[in-house]
């Protein structure tokens, strides 16, 4: 109870850490690579690009940016095992709280997060979000190594079904990538992913029963001079 | 725009391979480099064997399968044939996958396959391989006199062939390569249906503007949100910062009030 009290009192001068740093430079190379692959992969999809893919520069970007890519789960597993393994977790288990999140999503979408059922450090939202890029990343890298190693060789038939594959992974991680910046942009939550720190109301606000759950030291929770 | 279209007589084909040579010279081809692949087949077992010449090359197919999967626009669609600028082309070899004769190759890093002898026709020129056959198994024309020239061969072939037919005239959208054969395409190693796989249109006609469309409406539609739902947030965290305030400050006179009472009770 201390502890609540105490939270109360300094609510307007503490922030909370949301992502320590080793997180935050895996998303960021992730961020980066995806955009790498996101272009190049345009420049053979847009036909108003397709200058840009004569030549076959693109075609090595954006095997380097698949590379990349491909690396980041192994990169994420050196540098923050506990985080890694945690972001799974929370991504494919949904409570009930969850559920109900869910079912109102449309308000938290037009920006009403005050009335949504309480959620954990990740909302429901962002849970699915998640899960969402874990499976359709399998899928556009099964594809795209299908089509790395395959093309050539494998027949109209293969090449449709393996490209298929692959773009409509990409049209949904591109989806995803949108909402993803929506949401950033509508809650302002874009310090967590480069100071790590947000607001402590901020937090209470969207993540209850995550702060709950928070150690009231450093550095999980700072006073601001 | 007139259409221009080759003939390829399987009945007179003799499989000397001086169309081989000739494109390979006439344009520059490098050595380990050909348009044109001829081999033999023999069917049947002794001693009823009988042997067929292969010509395999590119058919200009109308809806051509090398050309609807092309990124970058290196293959398109000319005076009825099929063309390819090297320059334009990314190395990606969706072409050699997606043709239905398996044509294209990937020669150098770039696509490369027969493009009619644009330069030659263009001048006034016949192709290389047309103008060197020796016993005119080939002919350059328009369409419609290889149709015709066709029809004639074929009137002549019936009589010894009864299977002998005209394979191109309707085939994926009609090819460019008018074929007079004295067995079924089957036969030649030729595919009955040349059009584009399904899997293949689907893809280009329907997966990929689908998924162009549905990510440009997410965007349209998260952009015009943005703004007003940024500005309901603000107003809502503006007043749960407000309602924290008053809690703290509710919960101080609270704690004040029984630390008072406390007090009071120690007193008495
Ligand atoms: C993660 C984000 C990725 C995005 C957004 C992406 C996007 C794209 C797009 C739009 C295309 C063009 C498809 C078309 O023409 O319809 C493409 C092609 C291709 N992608 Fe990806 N891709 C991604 C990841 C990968 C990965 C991980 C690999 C390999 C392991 C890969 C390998 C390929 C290959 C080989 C092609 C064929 C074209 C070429 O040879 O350049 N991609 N990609
Ligand atoms: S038309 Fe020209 S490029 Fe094509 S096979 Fe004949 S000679 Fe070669
Ligand atoms: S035969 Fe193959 S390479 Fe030639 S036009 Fe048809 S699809 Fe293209
Ligand atoms: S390899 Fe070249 S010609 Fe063939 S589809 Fe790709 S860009 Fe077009």
């Amino acid at each position: 109870m201390t502890t609540q009290t105490q939270t109360m009192e300094h609510a307007h001068h503490r922030k909370v850490l949301r992502y320590s740093v080793g997180p935050r430079i895996v998303h960021w190379m992730m961020a980066l690579s995806f955009l790498l692959l996101l272009f190049t992969g345009m420049v053979i999809f847009l036909p108003f690009l397709s200058h840009y893919a004569s030549g076959g520069n693109s075609r090595l970007l954006h095997r380097i940016g698949a590379v990349i890519y491909m690396s980041i789960p192994v990169i994420y597993l050196f540098v923050d095992r506990k985080a890694l393994k945690e972001l799974l977790w929370d991504s494919f288990h949904y409570d009930r709280d969850d559920m109900k999140w869910l079912a109102h999503v449309y308000r938290y979408f037009m920006g009403h997060a005050a009335e949504m059922p309480p959620q954990g450090r990740l909302n429901a939202g962002q849970k699915l979000h998640h899960a969402g890029v874990v499976i359709f990343s399998a899928f556009i890298v099964i594809s795209g190594l299908i089509l790395w190693f395959g093309k050539g060789y494998m027949g109209p038939i293969n090449l449709g079904i393996a490209a298929i594959f692959h773009d409509v992974s990409m049209l949904v991680l591109t989806v995803l990538l949108v909402g993803h910046l929506y949401f950033t942009f509508v809650y302002k939550a874009l310090s967590g992913m480069t100071s790590g720190y947000i607001e402590e109301e901020d937090a209470l606000l969207e993540h209850p029963k995550w702060v709950e759950e928070l150690p009231a030291e450093e550095p999980w929770v700072v006073e601001e001079a | 725009m007139t259409d221009y279209a080759f003939l390829l007589d399987l009945g007179r084909c003799i499989g000397c391979e001086a169309c081989v040579a000739a494109c390979k010279t006439g344009n520059e081809l490098p050595t380990d480099l050909q348009f044109i692949q001829i081999s033999e087949k023999s069917t049947g077992t002794f001693p009823d064997v009988t042997s067929l010449v292969l010509n395999h090359r590119c058919f200009h197919c109308t809806n051509a399968a090398c050309v609807e999967v092309c990124p970058t626009g290196a293959l398109y669609k000319e005076d009825g044939l099929t063309r390819l600028n090297r320059e334009a082309c990314s190395g990606c070899s969706y072409c050699v996958d997606a043709c239905p004769f398996g044509v294209p190759q990937i020669y150098d890093g770039f696509s490369s396959k027969c493009d009619g002898c644009a330069e030659v026709v263009k001048a006034g020129g016949t192709p290389w391989c047309v103008k060197t056959c020796p016993n005119h198994a080939l002919m350059y024309d328009t369409r419609e006199n290889i149709l015709a020239a066709a029809q004639n061969r074929l009137e002549a072939l019936k009589g010894r062939y009864p299977d002998a037919r005209i394979y191109g005239e309707t085939e994926a959208g009609g090819l460019g390569m008018i074929v007079v054969m004295p067995d079924k395409p089957e036969a030649f190693d030729l595919p009955e249906n040349p059009e584009p796989a399904f899997v293949i249109k689907a893809w280009q006609d329907l997966v990929q503007p689908v998924s162009a469309a549905l990510t440009g409406l997410s965007i349209v539609v998260t952009g015009a949100l943005a703004i007003i739902a940024r500005r309901n947030h603000m107003q809502e965290l503006a007043r749960f910062e407000e309602d924290l305030a008053q809690r703290e400050v509710a919960e101080a006179t609270a704690g004040d009030s029984s630390q008072e009472t406390t007090a009071e009770k120690e007193e008495v």
